[in-house]
């Protein structure tokens, strides 16, 4: 039992990491009705550009993590143009190639910046864990989740308290209607883009830090987690972002404990399908499907 | 020349590969488990002829009847999601399909040796062609003669009434229920011949390269297949053929001499093409004028 539980804390310790990328798909996907597949790659690139920083001039910790936001940043905004700005609306297939292909050249732009295998990424605290009766918490990973917790507190204040995250909804909701209402799309679009970055980046850095190295793969595992995530909790829901991190950290960490290790990603892919055949918009996503029935036929 | 010869194979399996997608998208179904179907086929195929030392054609058609088998399992829960959601859940699908051979590992003993899928280590020495002497002459012919059935069985089908129905159910699901089309039928069909196709390329495959391992079919691999059919356009299987030359041939065989720059050209290459022509390279006005350039009447059969 105590092991049972012991599990559960753990992912959801390290859920958090995955609801803080789910956030940023769901951002996107909330406003666009697209899926961005080169987020994983962006975040990598920019997280690339920190420890390219901390490799040849050794700087501070905190300049690593404005560098990799800031790049995520750069990189968010390039894609968006390239992949999603330039493609015609009626083309959502055209640009989620698009930004699948443009992942390969992220990577590559990251292997020529750092041509080694793996990186020591610096931590922001040398790893220890402290113990609560007879469970055992992580120091990072509890850092961990009150990152994500101020950050979906930030994000749910920017989304409903201020003009920015009105209008950001208001496309969401009719985007038609939005236009009508002089909400400009394409620069709506570009701010929710900026978002996502941001989001990414943070998680990025935050998972970084906490694993303290860096491989090219890191692009790949950061978009699929955060795609499981997004699909398990609802697309282009907030609350199920969060919902889906969780919840697949959890079943991760219990697929690890009881099955062994390989069959960890095997039971998250397995998760997801079957969420996906038995509930298509996720936990808390079935709104947004009903409503959004076109989105989801022909792309 | 075996340069050549190889990027002829390459071309024929990668077409085999664009092929099962364009199926699956005739019917509006998007795929990106076609890796996993490529993988069975591949590993399937292997096995028969390393382990149980088949000869290459039924092993072939066992392995390519077996990812059949199991894109006609998957065909029925797909029928519940479509679009986006749809590709997701043919990711999940691949990469479990990946994640699967990743941990398998089945070996036995052969002339002193082990042979068979090693796990981690990949699925080494499928040498059924070199064993038994085939010239990569042979090996081209062979690999051709199943690129060419295909495309053959794929443009009869498409003249049939069969073609009509595929379509119909990819323009207007609705409209074709109406007529009475069943949905089920035809896109289980669609899923179950893609399969089929794509357990063909993945057998050849494996033979041709004698090596595969987990990472040969990950998402990238997924994404080229379905990028072939969304560049060549859905007029026709020459648009597939079109765009596999056009991205083997010309795009990753081509920027060679730009070394290690070239992904970074390529994936922007892609990109461009994507937004210049987003209904295809070989799209119903690039057919019309070919067909006027080659004498015969443009613009009769306008189908698409």
């Amino acid at each position: 039992m105590i092991d049972f539980i012991q599990n559960t804390v753990d992912g959801v310790m390290f859920g958090s990491s995955y609801a803080l990328l789910a956030i940023g798909f769901t951002i996107v996907f909330g406003v666009m009705r697209r899926l961005n597949l080169a987020f994983g790659a962006s975040i990598m690139l920019g997280a690339y550009m920190g420890t390219w920083l901390h490799v040849h001039y050794q700087v501070h910790v905190l300049v690593v993590a404005v560098t990799t936001v800031a790049c995520t940043v750069l990189v968010g905004i390039y894609v968006e143009r390239l992949c999603f700005h330039a493609v015609r609306r009626d083309a959502a297939l055209a640009s989620m190639v698009s930004s699948f292909v443009i992942w390969m050249q992220l990577e590559e732009a990251a292997i020529h910046l750092l041509p080694e295998r793996t990186y020591a990424f610096p931590g922001l605290f040398a790893a220890g864990s402290y113990e609560a009766g007879p469970f055992l918490f992580r120091t990072e990973q509890t850092a961990m989740l009150l990152l994500a917790a101020v950050m979906v507190g930030a994000l749910h204040l920017l989304l409903h308290r201020t003009r920015f995250g009105l209008a950001l909804r208001a496309t969401s909701e009719n985007p038609l209607a939005a236009a009508y209402m002089g909400i400009h799309r394409t620069w709506t679009v570009l701010c929710a883009f900026v978002l996502m970055s941001l989001a990414g980046g943070v998680a990025g850095f935050a998972i970084l830090a906490t694993d303290q190295q860096i491989t090219p793969f890191f692009g790949l595992w950061a978009t699929f987690k955060g795609l499981i995530a997004m699909m398990l909790g609802g697309m282009g829901s907030l609350p199920g972002a969060i919902l889906g991190g969780l919840l697949l950290g959890v079943v991760e960490a219990h697929a690890l404990w009881y099955l062994g290790a390989e069959y960890r990603d095997l039971s998250a892919f397995l998760l997801l399908f079957a969420m996906l055949v038995s509930r298509p918009g996720g936990l808390l996503g079935q709104r947004i499907l009903s409503r959004e029935e076109l989105a989801f036929r022909r792309v | 020349m075996s340069y050549y010869l190889g990027l002829a194979q390459l071309i024929g399996i990668h077409t085999l590969l664009g092929l099962s997608a364009y199926v699956l998208m005739l019917t509006g179904q998007l795929s990106l488990g076609q890796a996993g179907f490529f993988a069975i086929g591949a590993y399937c195929a292997g096995i028969l002829t390393v382990i149980f030392e088949l000869h290459i054609v039924p092993a072939l058609l066992i392995a390519a009847l077996l990812a059949a088998f199991f894109a006609f399992l998957v065909g029925f829960p797909a029928l519940r999601v479509k679009g986006l959601m749809l590709v997701v859940a043919t990711i999940a699908f691949g990469e479990f399909v990946r994640l699967f051979f990743f941990n398998l590992s089945w070996r036995v003993p052969r002339d002193g040796i082990h042979v068979g899928p090693d796990s981690t280590n990949g699925f080494r020495e499928i040498r059924y062609f070199v064993a038994n002497g085939w010239s990569a002459w042979e090996i081209t012919l062979f690999v051709w003669t199943f690129v060419l059935l295909v495309m053959a069985a794929l443009w009869w089908t498409d003249r049939s009434r069969a073609g009509a129905v595929l379509r119909a159910v990819g323009e207007d699901e609705l409209a074709a229920q109406s007529v009475g089309l069943s949905l089920t039928t035809v896109k289980v069909t669609a899923m179950t011949a893609g399969g089929f196709i794509a357990g063909v390329g993945g057998a050849l495959y494996a033979h041709t390269a004698t090596y595969v391992d987990h990472l040969t079919f990950t998402v990238l691999l997924a994404t080229f297949a379905i990028s072939y059919p969304i560049l060549g356009g859905l007029s026709s299987v020459f648009g597939t053929l079109v765009a596999v030359i056009f991205i083997q041939g010309v795009l990753v065989e081509g920027l060679r001499f730009m070394g290690d720059w070239r992904s970074i050209v390529f994936g922007l290459l892609i990109v461009v093409a994507m937004n210049l022509k987003p209904s295809g390279l070989f799209d119903a006005r690039t057919a019309r004028l070919l067909r006027r350039a080659v004498g015969l009447r443009g613009g009769e059969k306008s189908r698409a």
